[in-house]
């Protein structure tokens, strides 16, 4: 380096140090938030809209911070099961999701039809769960994980409040036309709220994978989803914001000790989720039908892998629309 | 969002305002163009925060607006003053010649062209790359070497009378 570019150095560096107290930026900045700062209930609509599948959803948190601003405390390392119900109280949907002490989320699926040990009820199907406790152990037992808190979603509360946001877009690769769900949709992009949302989401028979097809379509409508509820000028519409949440608020429930909205405000913005679906063998025939054969041991394995695997960089999760589903 | 969005402010706001401060000479309009950059990319957060560097882009947001029609033109010229100011007022005697070329520096890249100057700070000061520099200012790395010799020519042209810009 030249001596004059040594000058150079040293005369910028004095220019900069020049520079107001950031304090007084950390105040202004403050003062131009809260005149427009979304309800913090807010981020339960995002992670209703997790709970369901967990999506790519889990990401804001609009709670207010210190006005220090100083460094988030990491979050603690936590499980959560998080379940969507059916209208009849049937877990339809069950995700594992475990926020690692770096903040990055694991969500493992685990589907609604496998085949496990239902504590105090026998055998029978995820789905056949008589209540969350049972859910929550039946897991527990086959991850060999240890289950923090759990939450429950209402499906017809996610329909709810896509009928909020004026509908979400979906595309088919084929018509979708099925009598137990309702469904009536056409092959390509539709835009769907209420009942429609709802059996959208519902629809497993007449898939061709079925259940694993119904998987699928609630991430792509949950993708859409959040990205309609997160667009800024949503955000902004103090009434449309009170709609979402009051959609959300009776449709979500938690174990008591769990304190949800500090839970999400423990969240990273845009951590770093994986999802991945547990390993199953095959379908079994049994008195209730037929289900899917999962082996614990292969089970744990996976889960435990998976989420001590270092996260990989995920690529922007803004695909609003999706692409096309069965 | 809001969670690393304030992540980020709280890591990177001194950073920044130093930044803006060093390439507008200003700290006042310096203030002004972080607040804004900051406040706009709040609402874009969740896209600006998943990219690979954020700071880079916000810095380039930052540097942009510096350089924007707008500030061109809604801006009083006093980019010179304070380093004039001190160039001018009488040396403290004791670490007094350093000081003083230091401040004359000071004072000759407050007059140089907005872009050059942009170029001199995020080479000299933010250790940035011909290409990085060239992304940030949108232009060609040849662009930007010429930005930054001709700025180097400048600076040395003036070495021999520090203040004759000022006057």
């Amino acid at each position: 380096m030249t001596e004059q570019e040594a000058l150079i150095r040293e005369a910028v560096a004095a220019e900069a140090a020049e520079a107001v107290d950031s304090r007084a930026v950390l105040a202004a900045l403050h003062a131009k938030r809260s005149r427009r700062r979304p309800l913090a209930l807010l981020a339960v609509a995002g992670l209703t809209v997790a709970a369901v599948t967990a999506a790519v959803v889990l990401a804001p948190s609009p709670a207010p911070r210190p006005a220090t601003l100083e460094a988030a405390t990491p979050p603690e390392p936590s499980t959560v099961l998080l379940a969507g119900l059916d209208a009849a109280g049937h877990a339809d949907s069950v995700v594992l999701a475990r926020v690692g002490a770096d903040g990055s989320i694991t969500a493992v699926t685990l589907p609604r039809d496998a085949w496990v040990d239902l504590p105090g009820q026998g055998m029978g199907t995820l789905s056949s769960a008589s209540d969350p406790q049972v859910l929550v152990h039946a897991v527990e037992g086959l991850t060999g994980t240890h289950v923090d808190h759990y939450a429950t979603v209402d499906l017809a509360a996610v329909a709810a409040v896509s009928t909020v946001v004026g509908g979400v877009e979906v595309c088919l690769t084929a018509p979708a036309q099925e009598s137990l769900s309702g469904v009536d949709l056409p092959a390509g992009r539709s835009t769907v709220s209420g009942d429609q949302a709802l059996a959208f989401l519902r629809q497993r028979r007449g898939l061709p994978d079925g259940d694993f097809d119904r998987m699928v379509r609630q991430q792509a409508f949950l993708r859409s989803l959040a990205a309609k509820v997160l667009d800024p000028a949503v955000l902004r519409d103090q009434a449309k914001v009170t709609a979402v949440v009051d959609a959300v608020r009776n449709g979500v429930h938690t174990d008591p000790g769990w304190n949800l909205l500090a839970f999400v405000n423990t969240l990273l913005p845009n951590a770093n989720i994986r999802t991945a679906t547990v390993p199953h063998e095959g379908t079994t025939a049994t008195e209730s039908g037929t289900a899917l054969t999962v082996n614990p041991a292969e089970v744990r394995a996976f889960v435990t892998g998976f989420q001590s695997e270092s996260p990989t960089p995920s690529g922007p999760s803004d695909v609003a629309g999706g692409d096309c589903v069965n | 969002m809001r969670d690393g969005y304030d992540r980020f402010v709280a890591d990177r706001l001194d950073r920044l305002l130093r930044y803006a401060t060093a390439i507008t000479c200003d700290k006042h309009l310096a203030q002004d163009i972080v607040q804004d950059v900051l406040v706009r990319a709040r609402s874009r957060w969740g896209r600006i925060g998943a990219m690979d560097a954020p700071y880079l882009y916000v810095r380039r947001m930052v540097t942009n607006d510096y350089l924007s029609w707008r500030r061109l033109r809604a801006r009083r010229d006093v980019t010179s003053t304070h380093a004039a100011l001190e160039v001018l007022s009488p040396a403290v005697p004791d670490h007094a010649e350093r000081h003083a070329e230091r401040d004359a520096m000071r004072a000759r890249i407050a007059v140089l062209p907005r872009k050059q100057r942009a170029a001199i700070v995020l080479r000299y000061y933010e250790d940035a790359t011909t290409a990085e520099i060239g992304q940030v200012l949108g232009c060609s790395e040849g662009t930007v070497r010429s930005h930054l010799s001709r700025a180097l020519q400048t600076l040395r042209v003036n070495e021999t009378s520090p203040s004759e810009v000022l006057r």
